[in-house]
């Protein structure tokens, strides 16, 4: 049975010095060293060697597996120098890049807010940005004589054509075209006539959210702001309301925010109120209803505003609006 | 509005700190902006007496004073001229420190050492101009902390912001019945006490005459004889300041203290300068003009309510006095205004003058009709006590129709649908009351102090504000209908936008509005103007993208940032008519321009040209499935360069052009690199849009491939070749493209070798090699028939 073993030493010694390349040292070592390899099989062997002979045919193989698993080892380190040598490449150079498209910043936050009040059943409504006096003003409860419509604030195309100065007129055009119930968002772009500074950009944008039915509170509407306030910003998030002024609701209220950046502690961004103001909201005014031919008996509704902007800027930090239209790539890139 | 916060006390006893109260207003709808101390803090000064002043040996104007502060004596430089020995003063001392981050040190001036400073009003914060140091009217105890004495007394400024829709807010009384609403106190007014005061001469009444009774409905005067002109007493002077009023004199000072008080403006004439003692309230005719009392003559608009006496007019009713009939220094006898305007008048004429006052502010917003005479009153005993003027018994008041108070239907179950509260009624009729609202049968009647009540939902904000909005129920769930529309079309942007981005393309937010000379280059109808812009800037609507990407082009690339992958998506203004609404389609629009790969070790070093933008709108328009749609070549003079322009067309409409940007508009936007683009008109495309699209099977038999290549004269187009190719080959011929194009010399000139690749493929079976070069032959041959194209060898 020695004899076995000395044929697989010479088929090893004659079969090594023909490998060339990884793919035949593998070969070899399936051959000789794999599970069903020649030194597995020839232990198999051992209940038919005799009794006597067991113990040198076990050393036997073990030295010649072993010496075979050396010469295989040491074959196996010296194609691998080889390779190092001519194949080298520096993997810490870049990789090979194209131009990377993204959003605009504000266009992420307006997805993001679309999102939140897609999933609390509003669509996503549109509408002009020049409009009429009649749906800018005139149908919103600000007669002529309002203090808001002095030249100061609005951009004319016309007397009675004006550059959209709040997204509101979207809830006229969409009560007018459609019954209760109506639950909808406006995002898009407004005008006013300010002078732009860190603070103040001629064109800037909103969203506006109205809900019409027959038991549309004012709780309601403090739900959804409290609602929207967590989706966006976290559950630890605060909202107060705080009675104001617009014509076309009643009762008419501010709304803020705990401070997203000290959580309402107090610092410098909220100037140490732990508050931010985010916009105004209330209780759709009958007169509006009137406009619009909604019964204001039959019907409630509430209309929330909201800046995109205003909540980007709060979300990034960033302290000068213009910095959204100046698109500086060393900006834009950043979102 | 500015009022202080001891003012209000004035009028009611509330426990409430000044932040205290402040919170509570601002909870009711009164914003407290801002809570100004009066007195700032500062540290180090001391009350000292002066004991010796001499002069400055080598300055006129300085004096060298010895001080004391009970202790020590301080020598210290003075250059106010009020500086006198026996005067007790706010001495800062050596290490003090005062308002404006203002430090004291050891000093020498002119050869002299100064120890500290005696201190004006100004130097400690406490006026914005001061003619000499302060000498204190009580001796203080000497070494006495100055800041200390002064925070006893110490006052805050509200500012509030008041919504335009609460007038009788504008004023210290205002405020004071907002208090108590929330705190149950009884409100004091002042007591106002004529009698005693009342002249026994028996003078003539003042003759009024109403002629615009629309744009004044009520309009009383009388007279205050022999008053005495002068300042007026510190604290009113104190109390109007930090109202942002300034002091003029005790008679002006009364109506402008009045005015914050009550938030009733008045008008004090010189009875001397009124013609006849007669005043009559006429409209203005057209083109009169008048000089107001800040000396500047102003041409009034037509229906402007004014003051005349027997032969001019002496006031802009409601807006400003005139100047020919201001109280002077030399003001004898006094003819006081108390009156009511109609606020859209009003509203009109300021804004058409571009003049606001205090009064025009409050009587657009409209003040009470039926408190003017308790407002006179109180200005008519002022003047009594305070300039020692003799008042008229009698008083002209012309008030024709009385304006009554209105009257609200209320329904607290309404409130409570409206707040989807379950307030109880008497808990609402409780908080109306307080307001001085009375409630009897179903209605409330309403002061006439409060202009903003008007419907039955008013009533509602009335009960909910004064609850707190913090403590009315909020709901956290609401039923939901499914069967909402959208009808946006905020979905299809999003989805252009998207596949945008995945081109590798940045978003850009640019301005709407634009200089005109801009947006001209742009336009094909008429401008659409602002009557009103901002600037020369921000004239006209844009009637493109391409200006504002061409804008943020220049901004990066003057800043060194040359690789520009820009697209935008927004509205643009065509169209105009006039009477009608421009059209306000949406647009996208591409710009490319630099590198065409980010610089790198790896990357080639190209630039951008025609085929990149023409890449960029092919993959965009089929990532978007547009269907059938062709390029021609665009040749007219545009904003687009001739010859490297093709527009992109669907069925007989162009969708927009892509190509170079004219090289001379890009050069008027200060960019000095080639720049290209597109602007596809996106409502127009929206209706071209492959909605339902069946998927197309998959072919399981091998395709086979061939190659020519085809010599034909530069100026047969290569899609020409192509379609002619496609339409030959017939339903076998599955691909086709041009994988070379080659000029030069290896060729005949004036020709060009495109080499096309054709893969033919069968969904039934294998084609033999028979069966495609049958297809293969026969379209070499008709192309060299079509376009005298021969196959180069």
């Amino acid at each position: 049975m020695l004899v076995k073993i000395e044929e697989i030493r010479k088929a090893f010694e004659k079969d090594i010095s023909s490998v060339k390349d990884r793919a035949s040292l593998e070969e070899l070592r399936v051959k000789y060293l794999g599970r069903k390899g020649q030194i597995s099989s020839a232990f198999t062997l051992m209940p038919q060697v005799p009794a006597e002979q067991r113990k040198s045919f076990g050393q036997g193989l073990n030295i010649l597996k072993n010496r075979i698993e050396q010469q295989y080892q040491a074959l196996k380190a010296s194609f691998e120098e080889t390779s190092r040598d001519t194949g080298r490449i520096d993997l810490s150079l870049p990789g090979r890049k194209g131009f990377v498209g993204r959003k605009h910043p504000l266009v992420a936050v307006a997805d993001e807010i679309k999102d939140i009040f897609r999933g609390f059943g509003f669509t996503v409504e549109d509408g002009p940005e020049i409009e009429t006096d009649f749906y800018n003003f005139e149908a919103l409860n600000i007669p002529k004589t309002h203090p808001a419509r002095d030249m100061q604030d609005t951009l004319y195309i016309t007397e009675d054509v004006v550059l959209r100065t709040h997204t509101s007129p979207v809830q006229i055009r969409v009560m007018q075209r459609q019954k209760p119930p109506i639950r909808m968002i406006a995002p898009g772009r407004v005008y006013r006539r300010d002078t732009p500074d860190a603070s103040h950009s001629p064109f800037f944008h909103q969203v506006e959210g109205l809900a019409v039915g027959k038991d549309v509170t004012f709780a309601d509407l403090k739900g959804i702001i409290q609602a929207f306030a967590h989706r966006m910003f976290g559950k630890d998030i605060n909202v107060r309301f705080r009675p104001s002024f617009f014509p076309f609701t009643e009762p008419s209220a501010e709304y803020d925010f705990s401070c997203v950046f000290c959580r309402g502690e107090g610092c410098r961004v909220c100037k140490h109120t732990g508050w931010m103001e985010i916009s105004g909201a209330g209780m759709v005014h009958p007169n509006v209803f009137r406009a619009v031919g909604i019964d204001p008996e039959e019907y409630t509704g509430y209309a929330f505003g909201m800046g995109i902007d205003r909540i980007a800027m709060l979300k990034y930090g960033i302290d000068d609006i213009r910095l959204f239209f100046e698109n500086d790539l060393r900006f834009l890139t950043q979102f | 509005m500015r009022i202080t916060y001891s003012w209000l006390k004035d009028y009611i006893h509330f426990e409430e700190n000044p932040f205290a109260l402040a919170d509570k207003l601002t909870n009711v709808g009164f914003e407290v902006e801002e809570i100004i101390p009066l007195v700032q803090p500062f540290r180090g000064v001391v009350v000292a007496k002066v004991e010796k002043v001499s002069k400055h040996p080598d300055a006129d104007k300085l004096r060298v004073c010895k001080v004391s502060d009970g202790k020590e004596s301080f020598q210290v430089i003075c250059g106010a001229p009020n500086v006198a020995a026996g005067q007790y003063v706010p001495f800062a001392k050596v290490g003090a420190h005062l308002p404006g981050d203002f430090k004291i040190k050891k000093a020498r001036i002119r050869g002299i050492e100064s120890f500290g400073m005696i201190c004006s009003k100004e130097e400690l914060g406490l006026e914005k101009q001061s003619d000499g140091i302060w000498p204190f009217d009580e001796k203080y105890p000497l070494g006495a902390d100055v800041y200390q004495l002064l925070a006893e007394k110490q006052d805050y400024i509200y500012d509030f912001f008041i919504t335009p829709n609460r007038p009788d807010c504008l004023s210290a009384i205002g405020i004071a019945r907002e208090i108590a609403a929330i705190t149950g106190l009884p409100l004091r007014m002042p007591k106002v006490n004529l009698s005693s005061v009342v002249s026994n001469h028996s003078h003539p009444l003042p003759k009024v005459t109403i002629e615009d009774s629309d744009g004044c409905p009520r309009y009383s005067a009388r007279i205050i004889r022999n008053v005495e002109i002068g300042p007026s007493p510190q604290w009113m002077q104190e109390r109007l300041e930090a109202c942002g009023i300034r002091p003029i004199n005790n008679i002006v000072d009364i109506t402008n203290y009045v005015l914050m008080e009550y938030g009733q403006p008045l008008h004090a004439f010189d009875l001397r300068q009124i013609k006849g003692g007669e005043i009559i309230v006429r409209s203005s005719r057209p083109n009169e003009k008048f000089i107001t009392l800040d000396d500047k003559e102003r041409i009034l608009p037509e229906s402007t309510v004014l003051i005349c006496d027997r032969e001019r007019a002496v006031a802009i009713g409601g807006i400003m006095g005139g100047q020919n009939s201001e109280v002077s220094s030399t003001t004898k006898d006094i003819l006081l205004e108390s009156a009511y305007f109609k606020p859209t008048r009003i509203a009109f004429s300021s804004k058409k003058l571009g003049l606001s006052s205090e009064a025009s502010q409050r009587f657009e917003r409209g003040v009470d009709p039926n408190g003017i005479m308790e407002a006179s009153d109180r200005a008519a005993a002022l003047m009594a006590e305070l300039a020692r003027g003799e008042i008229d018994q009698s008083v002209t008041d012309v008030y024709p129709v009385r304006i009554e108070p209105k009257s609200i239907r209320f329904r607290p179950e309404r409130i409570n649908r409206v707040l989807g509260s379950h307030i109880a009624e008497d808990k609402i009729v409780t908080l109306l009351e307080g307001l001085g609202l009375s409630i009897k049968g179903g209605f409330v009647t309403v002061p006439t102090f409060r202009v903003d009540l008007s419907q039955e939902i008013d009533l509602a904000e009335e009960v909910a504000r004064l609850l707190n909005y913090a403590n009315l129920p909020t709901h956290h769930s609401v039923q939901i209908r499914y069967d909402l529309e959208e009808t946006s079309s905020d979905r299809l942007l999003a989805f252009l936008r998207d596949e945008l981005i995945h081109l590798g393309l940045q978003e850009v937010f640019t301005n709407s509005m634009l200089k005109e000379s801009e947006a001209e280059l742009f336009q094909n109808g008429k401008n659409i103007r602002i009557l009103n812009p901002i600037s020369d800037d921000m004239t006209t609507m844009r009637p493109s993208l391409l200006p504002g990407l061409l804008k943020a082009v220049a901004y990066n690339v003057n800043r060194n940032m040359s690789d520009g992958r820009f697209f935008e998506i927004g509205r643009i203004f065509t169209n105009y008519q006039e009477n009608e609404l421009p059209q306000q389609p949406y647009a996208l629009a591409v710009v490319i321009t630099g590198r065409r790969y980010p610089e790198s070790w790896n990357n080639p070093q190209e630039v951008v040209d025609f085929y990149d933008i023409k890449g960029y709108v092919e993959n965009f328009l089929s990532k978007i499935f547009l269907d059938n749609f062709h390029f021609i070549l665009y040749d007219k003079d545009s904003y687009m360069a001739k010859g490297e322009t093709i527009s992109i067309e669907t069925g007989q409409h162009r969708i927009g052009l892509c190509g170079k940007i004219s090289p001379e508009i890009v050069r008027f936007f200060d960019v000095n690199q080639d720049v290209y683009g597109f602007e596809l008109n996106i409502d127009l495309l929206a209706g071209f849009l492959n909605q339902s699209r069946p998927y197309k099977p998959i072919a399981r038999f091998p395709y086979s491939e061939r190659d020519m290549a085809l010599v034909v004269d530069q100026s047969v187009p290569a899609e020409e070749i192509l379609s002619f190719i496609r339409r030959t080959g017939g339903k076998l011929l599955h691909f086709t493209d041009v994988f070379d194009v080659y000029e030069g010399d290896k060729i005949p000139a004036g020709k060009k070798s495109l080499a096309i690749r054709m893969r033919f493929q069968s969904m039934e079976k294998t084609l033999s090699d028979k069966e495609v070069d049958k297809i293969f032959h026969k379209i070499i041959k008709e192309c060299g028939k079509q376009f005298q194209a021969s196959l180069r060898k």
